[in-house]
């Protein structure tokens, strides 16, 4: 019976829940620390993880490849209406470029890389419009000849003006559309409701197709079922690649290169009487640790409330951040 | 005064949608909104993202300004939307402002919008539709009392979730309004999609269209529907699809429905006429089956059989076979066998035990004559197309009315003296007919509803594969992605990570190997542990390599091996890093916090 499989289902993944949770109560919990590992310095950790040899090359290609049998049935599913949502381990990048390149040449592509930091979604809406206006004026010159109204510039308009626009209806143009494609659609830059609520709009263009890609288990919670539903219009595909991720992992720190900054300087410069905040930021802004000093400035008020930092007026006026340990102690927790 | 604020109200269309999931009323008043202005009126639609606080009610204004005038003002006034109005020339035809959901719109802002409105009434001709998923009362408790009387309302009910389903699988699925049609599999899929999990009808829509396009997609002489919807020039348009009649002749003999027909009772030079006499059959016996479940579904109503159920049932092709005439199984027989099997999500139908169509055929035998009167007229117009049945249909009509002319043609006196005995007599009449017309029912079970799935060339029109549809609609992350780390070699194929133990290999992928070694924590990691055992798994790698497989996995031996293959520990440590983030990027981890540096946290536990 089903119904007790569903049944089966659900209880064994409470009961995993609970094992896991007993496990980690009442067995020996291990207490051993990183700083327990001996990591290499951060410079030898990064060379080494920029060189990271691959495994399986031949194997992953050859699954790729495979893939590509699928890509006249996926531009089919696309002039049919549907968006295309790409899940699966591995990076999906180069799969998903290709199939763009290769099967969607008679369409204008746009790609947006969600895996960055940030994204300008106005920016990308109005550059699609330019793309589906310029489009329409080579295409009606070609058929018919008939001029279009004046348009407004683009980037004055607002973005509910710019959605319009790429939902007009035009019978005659039923059957051509840009492509939008968005790597991680679940991204950091496009996690927040607003975005997703801007992306499935767009989805619902008439003009507009989406090829996605989610690497989050999690990624469906990010639409209700009016988005899932009306649309996104998604067909799931499971194509893993195992190829690594290599662009969508560059924002995301080593997780043994923790050593932070100020303690580095604070070793190197004994005599000095702290790091001055500014060059901080610059350090850390260059590995990617913090974006704005804002950020910066909140994981600053977290380290202060906890007394690991402490801030001292330098005799040019600078504020320059110490960490109140001798360097004895200091290296122990460095290292 | 009491004419001066009659003459402000607004024609207000109040629809009860009755229905949790909004996701279907947005196809409603979107249809409504392109049947209204197929009727001439100008149709705006509004949803509560415009009335929030934050839009305001230049927001709505903005919003309807751009969908009639097609253009946007930062000064939204409705004296535009005035002078716009006045330029259509015709007065006749209204304004029509459809508000999707009302509860979730800000109270404040739609009470201005409607005080606004009811002031440009005469003006602009205003008629509000306003979607409630609650009750009659949520207008009084989200408008204000003077925005509320200047409402004329009008109350209107839209079908339950379940009936309006049975219409659309009346429309699309059993009158056949496309010739496309889904296997009883698929049927069965699709109808547990929506009672059991995703509960909107636009969600089952959706997946007939996925269904549709990936038929479309695998089957070449899926254009062939264009002869059952009656274009009968197939045969021309084949070559318009890139396709030779010998390619459509060899590819259509080839489908395992037309290889069971036996290739050798078709002559070669026939072939052609083959195929458009067994897609004229394939029509002819789409439309019984059709007519045959409707019948079905008139008779069944009354006990709130639905047609999706039935429809289910009608397409089960063993359930067919088990009842066929030769088989000596009647309708008894068969009770229950197929739906308990198909139906295994069944949750609301809990008591039921036999088929439905059994159920509606039952229910045939209790009905009261003045019912059966009813049911008979409409059967006799559901079958007006097939002759065998109507006339059956016909002749019991007249007999169950000649019972009633009798009845009726009676003395009052006569019926009052005799009551007793009469009274007796008509149930006996009235249960002959009742008897009759559920035998009549099962005839036509057992002879005229064959399932699509029993005719020949059926994989023209019909969808069959099940799974291609749930993946594509369905996508299941949490646990593809899971079984991906997990069992990377079946997928990869490669020659070197299987092997018949579950041991970890080096070789494997080193993110599937971080992965499977943290099933083995509790929902902590602790990154040193994790750390160590992941290096431990890697360095097998060059002593395996180098040992063979007789290598003993003693320490003291490991270090006797060579040491060039060994990789350093930057780049053990760099791996595990890598591996770490693609983890964290999954979403399968959660990264240290400030209060547990040294670990991570494990989240998804079993598949």
């Amino acid at each position: 019976m089903e119904i007790n499989d569903g049944e089966e289902e659900e209880f064994e993944f409470s009961r995993n829940y609970f094992l896991a949770k007993e496990l980690a109560g009442s067995g020996k919990k291990s207490t051993l620390k990183i700083s327990d590992i001996n990591v290499v310095d951060e410079q030898e950790l990064r060379a080494a993880a920029a060189n990271i040899e691959p495994k399986h090359e031949k194997e992953i290609n050859s699954l790729v490849n495979s893939y590509k049998r699928l890509y006249p049935k996926w531009a089919f599913e696309l002039r049919c209406g549907f968006g295309l949502l790409m899940y699966g381990f591995g990076s999906k990048k180069v799969l998903i470029e290709d199939f763009a390149s290769t099967a969607l040449t008679e369409y204008s592509v746009v790609v947006i890389n969600g895996y960055l930091q940030s994204i300008n979604l106005k920016q990308v809406i109005i550059a699609l419009a330019e793309i589906w206006w310029d489009d329409l004026k080579t295409k009606r010159r070609t058929s018919s000849g008939v001029s279009s109204k004046v348009q407004q510039p683009f980037n004055s308009r607002s973005m509910d003006d710019l959605l319009a626009f790429l939902h007009e209806s035009d019978v005659e143009e039923n059957d051509s559309f840009v492509c939008v494609v968005v790597h991680n659609i679940d991204g950091p830059g496009l996690r927040d409701s607003e975005s997703q609520q801007y992306l499935a709009q767009l989805a619902s263009c008439s003009h507009i197709r989406i090829v996605a890609s989610v690497d989050n288990v999690n990624a469906p919670l990010l639409w209700d079922k009016k988005m899932v539903h009306t649309q996104f219009n998604w067909c799931w595909y499971h194509i893993p690649t195992f190829a690594p991720y290599n662009v969508e992992g560059t924002f995301f720190p080593l997780i043994l290169a923790h050593s932070s900054t100020a303690q580095k300087y604070q070793l190197s410069h004994p005599d000095e009487e702290g790091m001055p905040v500014d060059a901080l930021y610059t350090i850390a802004r260059e590995r990617f640790l913090v974006s704005s000093q804002v950020t910066l400035n909140s994981h600053l008020t977290e380290f202060k409330d906890h007394e690991l930092v402490k801030t001292r007026r330098h005799s040019d006026g600078q504020d320059c951040l110490h960490i109140p340990l001798a360097a004895d102690a200091l290296e122990k927790v460095a290292f | 005064m009491v004419t001066d604020a009659t003459s402000k109200q607004l024609f207000t269309g109040l629809v009860l949608t009755k229905n949790m999931e909004f996701v279907d009323d947005l196809l409603t008043f979107e249809e409504l909104g392109s049947y209204l202005k197929s009727q001439g009126c100008h149709v705006a639609n509004l949803s509560s993202l415009e009335f929030s606080v934050k839009n305001g009610i230049g927001g709505c204004l903005r919003s309807i300004l751009r969908q009639f005038l097609m253009i946007t003002l930062d000064a939204a006034d409705v004296s535009i939307l005035a002078t716009w109005y006045r330029e259509q020339g015709s007065c006749n035809n209204p304004v029509v402002i459809i508000i999707e959901d009302l509860e979730r719109c800000c109270g404040s802002v739609l009470s201005d919008f409607i005080i606004m409105l009811s002031e440009w009434v005469l003006k602009i001709p205003v008629v509000l539709i306003m979607g409630i998923a609650t009750t009659l009362d949520a207008p009084k408790s989200i408008l204000q009392s003077n925005a509320l009387h200047h409402l004329c309302p009008c109350k209107f009910i839209l079908g339950t979730p379940l009936e309006r389903m049975d219409a659309v699988v009346e429309a699309v699925l059993v009158k056949q309004c496309s010739g496309f049609g889904i296997s009883h599999k698929v049927a069965v899929f699709m109808r547990n999609y929506f009672v059991s999990q995703d509960g909107t009808i636009t969600s089952f829509i959706r997946a007939l269209k996925i269904a549709c396009a990936q038929h479309f997609f695998v089957e070449p002489l899926s254009f062939m529907l264009w002869f059952l919807l009656g274009d009968d020039n197939l045969m021309l348009q084949g070559e318009k699809y890139g396709l030779s009649p010998e390619m459509m002749l060899k590819h259509a003999l080839s489908l395992p429905s037309c290889q069971s027909i036996g290739s050798d009772k078709i002559a070669t030079k026939q072939h052609g006429e083959t195929i458009v006499n067994g897609l004229a059959e394939l029509k002819k016996l789409q439309c019984q089956w059709s007519i045959v479940i409707l019948c079905l579904y008139e008779a069944g109503k009354c006990d709130k059989v639905t047609l999706l159920d039935l429809f289910c049932e009608a397409l089960d092709p063993d359930s067919f076979k088990s009842r066929a005439p030769d088989n000596g199984g009647g309708l008894e027989n068969d009770s229950g066998v197929s739906s308990r099997d198909c139906y295994k999500h069944q949750q609301y139908h809990t008591t039921r035990n036999s088929g439905f169509i059994c159920q509606a055929v039952q229910k045939l035998r209790d009905l009261p004559a003045v019912q059966i009167c009813k049911l008979l007229k409409g059967w006799e117009k559901y079958t007006v197309n097939v002759p065998q049945i109507h006339e059956k249909v016909k002749k019991l009509l007249s007999e169950v009315k000649s019972e009633d002319g009798k009845g009726s043609g009676q003395d009052l006196s006569t019926i009052s003296k005799r009551h007793a005995s009469r009274k007796h007599l008509k149930i006996e009449d009235s249960k002959a007919v009742n008897e009759k017309a559920a035998k009549l029912l099962e005839s036509m079970v057992r002879n005229y509803m064959q399932p699509l799935e029993c005719a020949a060339f059926h994989e023209i029109v019909c969808f069959k594969n099940v799974n291609a549809l749930q993946t594509a609609l369905i996508g299941d992350p949490r646990r593809r992605i899971q079984v991906d780390l997990l069992e990377v070699q079946n997928i990869i194929q490669c020659s070197c990570c299987s092997s018949s133990s579950n041991a970890l290999l080096p070789s494997m992928h080193d993110s599937s190997i971080l992965y499977t070694l943290a099933q083995e924590h509790g929902d902590l990691i602790n990154l040193h542990d994790w750390y160590q055992s992941f290096k431990s798994v890697v360095l097998r790698l060059s002593n395996k390599g180098k040992r063979g497989p007789n290598y003993s996995p003693s320490p003291k031996k490991r270090k006797a091996t060579t040491k060039p293959a060994k990789p350093s520990e930057a780049s053990i440590q760099a791996r595990f890093c890598r591996a770490v983030t693609e983890l964290q990027i999954t979403g399968l981890l959660r990264m240290p916090s400030k209060r547990r540096p040294d670990y991570v946290q494990r989240v998804a536990f079993g598949l």
